[in-house]
């Protein structure tokens, strides 16, 4: 009985991203309006009402120098969940098991788990971008380098999410990435503000943290203001999208997470 | 003849040690109706899993249709249709994005996927029931989507476990109807069932394993032909005597 399988399985994977696309028109208010409204208050608080007192920073209005940091907030934070849950949820409710008796290769599920993680990325981002263009931001520098971060962020910490997916037993684990890593490193990554503004025995916090060379390589996409090297900057992103990557594709290999 | 279904030497040990298969060999005939039985915890799920992917074999082979089922995994799946014991479904997704889905998965084009989902809503009496989330349907309705995701690919080899689990008489005996409809056309069926009175009626091989091995194979005809028939075959080879036959030494 012949049935040799396709070397990619498009369909199959094109039904990964359209099955978690309905997933997520199920909770839209949780997957994309949450992101918004707090973008929305960031904004409005931290750019519009606060900003206003502050003087520029590096040429540019505090507005524009605090919104690719809120950008790069919601995009990590629509990655993270987006994989993660994913991920636990096919597991907790066993539907996992579908693709697992499908012809579908470790790369296809991986590849339609990031797929649809840039899909929710780009729509947060798009949305954000439309909100501060209401607040008169519309600065854009280099639109390929705002993709590049985009997608490459989004990457990073869509595989970081498909491993915790893969680890967490309950919803508690589930947060504890988020709560205790990405949340603090994320505030303390430059968003609000400059490295020369802090204390100069706590600068190597910044520079020792990926979150400050995203942010800053998003800053420099949209305004041209960079604290750090550029290509050090994609070197650390791109190290950790491969080093992530080799990490989940060797779980899926083994079937930690997913087979008996 | 290449068999539809080859086992050699099957083990597995999960990972914290649990032996949930010692030593399975089998040889399921293309187009035989294959009952798989045993009691609860003998490793009739677990080979199951192994053979389908779900599960990943400690040591032996499986080949389905001459194909590896663990080094062509890819290809061997796509001969493979199941209907697990447990509703291993996305209980929020309706029951057509459920089939739909599946198809998808094992690459059928659009238009494919509707034809084939179609038929078998129909054919299940599930019309009525396609824009709902599975959550909100019965217990025999619910195994009808089981069946019709399995067979959403038109599959060589269908697993069944346990499919009757939970349904009432009626629907039973039309699913009854419909396998043996599948059978007569040339599908290898592959049944897992506590229920002995529909092994008798549809299966002409038997396997019975017990601890994680075979404690017996032979055609139907072989078990009916002893005394107490199946039930009694089937409990000897458990380990379990049946009373009457106890009582009688």
């Amino acid at each position: 009985m012949s049935a040799a399988s396709p070397v990619v399985n498009w369909v199959g994977l094109w039904t990964i991203i359209r099955r978690e696309w309905s997933r997520l028109m199920r909770v839209p208010i949780q997957a994309f309006l949450a992101p918004w409204i707090s973008a929305l208050l960031f904004i409005f608080i931290f750019g519009f009402v606060v900003g206003s007192r502050i003087s520029q920073i590096g040429g540019h209005r505090y507005l524009e120098f605090v919104l690719p940091g809120i950008l790069m907030m919601n995009i990590v934070n629509a990655s993270f969940l987006q994989s993660s849950s994913q991920i636990y949820f096919s597991r907790f409710l066993r539907y996992v098991e579908e693709a697992l008796v499908s012809p579908l290769s470790y790369a296809e599920m991986i590849a339609g788990a990031l797929a649809i993680v840039i899909v929710r990325s780009v729509v947060t981002a798009i949305g954000i971008l439309i909100i501060a263009a209401c607040f008169g931001v519309t600065s854009m520098h280099g639109i390929l380098e705002f993709l590049f971060w985009v997608i490459c962020v989004s990457v990073v910490f869509g595989l970081l999410g498909i491993i915790i997916g893969l680890w967490a037993k309950n919803f508690e684990q589930l947060t504890v990435l988020n709560v205790f890593f990405i949340a603090p490193l994320s505030f303390v990554g430059g968003i609000f503000n400059t490295v020369a503004m802090l204390p100069a025995w706590l600068r190597w916090l910044a520079y020792a943290n990926p979150f400050f060379y995203f942010i800053s390589g998003l800053r420099h996409a949209m305004i041209g203001f960079s604290e750090a090297s550029e290509s050090l900057g994609v070197t650390v992103a791109l190290s950790l999208a491969f080093v992530l990557g080799i990490t989940v594709w060797r779980l899926y290999a083994t079937g930690y997470g997913l087979r008996e | 003849m290449i068999p539809a279904l080859s086992i050699s030497h099957l083990r597995k040990v999960y990972r914290r040690g649990t032996v949930g298969i010692e030593d399975i060999s089998l040889e399921v005939a293309p187009g035989d109706f294959f009952g798989f039985l045993g009691p609860n915890g003998a490793g009739k799920s677990t080979t199951i899993h192994c053979i389908t992917g779900i599960a990943e074999p400690t040591s032996g082979t499986i080949e389905v249709f001459g194909v590896d089922a663990v080094k062509h995994y890819r290809d061997a799946r796509r001969l493979i249709g199941l209907s697990p014991q447990e509703f291993n479904v996305d209980q929020f997704a309706t029951v057509r994005d459920i089939v739909d889905w599946m198809g998808g998965y094992f690459g059928m084009t659009a238009a494919a996927r509707h034809a084939r989902a179609n038929m078998l809503i129909e054919r299940f009496e599930l019309g009525p029931h396609a824009k709902k989330p599975f959550r909100e349907l019965s217990g025999g309705l619910k195994r009808r989507v089981m069946l019709a995701r399995a067979m959403i690919h038109d599959p060589a080899l269908l697993i069944l476990d346990e499919p009757t689990a939970g349904v009432d008489v009626e629907l039973r005996r039309d699913l009854w109807r419909y396998l043996e409809e599948l059978n007569r056309d040339g599908k290898t069926i592959f049944l897992t069932s506590h229920y002995l009175e529909e092994v008798e009626r549809l299966c002409r091989t038997i396997t019975i394993v017990a601890g994680g091995r075979i404690a017996r194979q032979g055609t139907k005809d072989e078990f009916v032909a002893e005394e107490g028939g199946i039930e009694a075959a089937y409990l000897r080879s458990t380990g379990a005597e049946p009373a009457h036959i106890a009582a009688a030494q």
